[in-house]
């Protein structure tokens, strides 16, 4: 499904040159649920950025739903992302004057679905994040664990295959941090979605199958995690 | 939720700045709209008071210029012509105005009828103004300015000449702008002579021709019997006449027409300057599209149809308040507010409405293209770290 060979992701700032991935292989199955864990500046979101598809490796190459994306050029990209890759952030980042549905409904306006269905989509979105009586409510009237399912439901609705995930629960309490845990898991169970998160909360290890531990660009160990079946 | 509802939406995120934004212009929109009315409207008032069938010959070297009386009975002469009359600048003053605040003249009263048949003098006023040395035919306008009536009398203070002449009202120019004051020029001859002067000019000779086709050949022939005399006469057709009235002010409606566009690109600038600052603002949203998705095409689109619909919008709020204005003012004018007439002739026609929703639209899509452009071509990778 996710096939990382040998990959490496150096940036310029200045004269100076950060290796930010360094010759990295990886490969995730169809289905699983993974963490990608390590320190601050260990190269676990530029990781996760490579293979959602929204940058580019300087060498090696990365292989996601049988495309190599290396080859893509930035529109095909968009829509590669677009079709097969569901993203979830932090700070939830929903739009503040659309209310809970019409987020939810926003990526399916790149797609050629009707209204009807558009909104049909959303409410069922809205629906499996247990957020259904809620899809009228503006992002403000909601609690930041709300917000995330939001934004969850938003990263589900075009029925992705691979759904990532940047820090999902680093603004959230510890009881709404482990019920979105939960629902991830559960994407991963119910619907057989890929699900990739980038982590530093270790309760998140109780749900993953795997733990992908990376250390100054290199991945440094994978270990199982809790959830593995 | 559509494409359109989504545009609609983000517009409505800061209300108080798009409607600034907006109001900004409407204004400027309302103000081109308006502006736009002044050449046809100039046209239109010209060809209100003049017709196609009248010769005005005057000095060469200006209006202010006289000419020898004696050149009325050479052009009453010519072939074509069915009447002819002077008019001389009396420059009386009423009262103790400050100024000359109705144009006064003395004229032949046996031609006046002949002369301006278009006027719609009635008939037996005009036999009157033959008869009565004293008579006097005011237009509707300075009847209604003073409150006279015809049989009033009214007393005139001369300026030009030494002499002040009182005079009763016989007869009117049936039209509520017609600000003319007409007497017969026999009486201020008498009342200069009485004062020790002479009065053996005239200040412009108006012909009636027969036919149209005649203005200029006639203008011209005019012109040529006084070629090389101590006089040269000017002869032109009464549009051409007041126009050259209208030159001055054809000259201030460039101006403004100038300002007008040095604002419209003020508002291009203004609008810029907020198509940028909600991009900036909107940095982290507009990343997540991207990640989401959405192309660099879609999210230029979406933040230039953004700029475009709020100035359109605004657009079409000042173009209709200008077209309502006009409006308004042209049915005032028509009913209860008469002194509004020349403004009536002012109207923004459909296609000055068009031209302004164009303008509009063209002032949102480039103010809209230069950060909506920067924007959809941000790394998006490097947005995500800057903004989280």
């Amino acid at each position: 499904m996710i096939q990382l060979e040998d990959v490496s992701r150096v940036y310029r700032r200045g004269a100076d040159e950060v290796r930010a991935l360094d010759h990295v292989s990886l490969s995730i199955e169809r289905g699983r649920f993974v963490a990608l864990m390590g320190p601050s500046g260990s190269g676990k979101s530029t990781l996760l950025h490579l293979l959602a598809g929204l940058d580019r490796p300087t060498a090696g190459r990365v292989m996601v739903a049988d495309r190599v994306l290396n080859e893509m050029s930035d529109d095909e990209l968009a829509s590669f992302r677009a079709q097969h890759v569901g993203f979830i952030f932090q700070f939830f980042n929903l739009i503040p004057v659309l209310s809970a549905r019409e987020n939810v409904e926003l990526p399916l306006l790149l797609t050629k679905l009707s209204k009807t269905e558009r909104r049909e989509r959303a409410s069922t979105a809205l629906r499996v994040v247990g957020l259904a009586e809620r899809a009228e409510h503006m992002p403000s009237e909601m609690s930041g664990g709300e917000q995330q399912r939001v934004a969850i439901a938003r990263a589900i609705v075009s029925d992705p295959e691979i759904v990532v995930a940047d820090e999902p629960t680093g603004d959230l309490d510890a009881k709404n941090a482990v019920e979105i845990l939960a629902l991830l898991r559960d994407l991963r169970r119910e619907f057989g979605k890929t699900v990739v998160m980038v982590t530093h909360d270790s309760r998140g290890e109780q749900f993953v199958d795997e733990i992908h531990h990376l250390d100054k660009g290199l991945l440094d160990r994978t270990v199982p995690g809790g959830g593995a079946a | 939720m559509s494409w359109s509802a989504f545009l609609w939406r983000n517009l409505s995120r800061n209300k108080v700045r798009s409607l600034l934004t907006g109001g900004a212009i409407a204004l400027a929109i309302a103000l081109v709209c308006f502006l736009a009315t002044m050449p046809d409207g100039m046209n239109r008032i010209l060809e209100q008071v003049a017709t196609n069938t009248r010769v005005v010959v005057h000095n060469e070297a200006g209006l202010v210029y006289p000419l020898p009386y004696a050149y009325m009975q050479k052009v009453r002469a010519m072939p074509g012509v069915v009447a002819v009359t002077s008019w001389t600048w009396f420059g009386g003053v009423f009262k103790e105005e400050d100024g000359i605040s109705f144009p006064n003249f003395a004229v032949e009263p046996d031609a006046v009828g002949e002369t301006w048949p278009d006027y719609g003098i009635p008939k037996d006023q005009l036999e009157e103004f033959k008869h009565r040395r004293d008579g006097a035919i005011v237009g509707g306008g300075t009847l209604k300015k003073y409150g006279w009536k015809v049989g009033d009398q009214v007393t005139l203070k001369g300026t030009v000449f030494p002499v002040d002449l009182t005079f009763k009202i016989v007869g009117t120019i049936p039209n509520e702008r017609a600000p003319h004051f007409w007497f017969q020029r026999e009486y201020l001859e008498q009342a200069v002579k009485a004062a020790g002067g002479t009065f053996d000019f005239l200040g412009t000779i108006w012909v009636r021709v027969d036919d149209p086709s005649r203005l200029d050949p006639l203008a011209r022939q005019i012109d040529e019997t006084f070629h090389n005399s101590d006089a040269q006469t000017s002869s032109e057709n009464e549009k051409s006449y007041f126009k050259n009235f209208f030159g001055a002010l054809e000259g201030l409606v460039f101006l403004i027409m100038l300002v007008t566009a040095l604002v419209a690109v003020c508002i291009v600038f203004i609008a810029a300057n907020t198509a940028s600052m909600t991009v900036r603002e909107r940095m982290r949203e507009i990343a997540i599209l991207k990640a989401m998705g959405f192309s660099r095409r879609s999210v230029f689109g979406m933040l230039v149809a953004e700029a475009t619909l709020l100035a359109t919008l605004a657009g079409a709020v000042g173009a209709f308040t200008s077209l309502g204005l006009t409006r308004l003012v042209r049915y005032a004018s028509g009913s209860w507010n008469p002194t509004m007439g020349p403004l009536a002739s002012f109207i923004v026609s459909n296609t000055i409405l068009v031209e302004g929703l164009f303008l509009a639209f063209f002032i949102g899509m480039v103010s809209g293209i230069v950060p909506s452009y920067g924007a959809a071509r941000r790394n998006v990778v490097q947005t995500l770290r800057e903004v989280f």
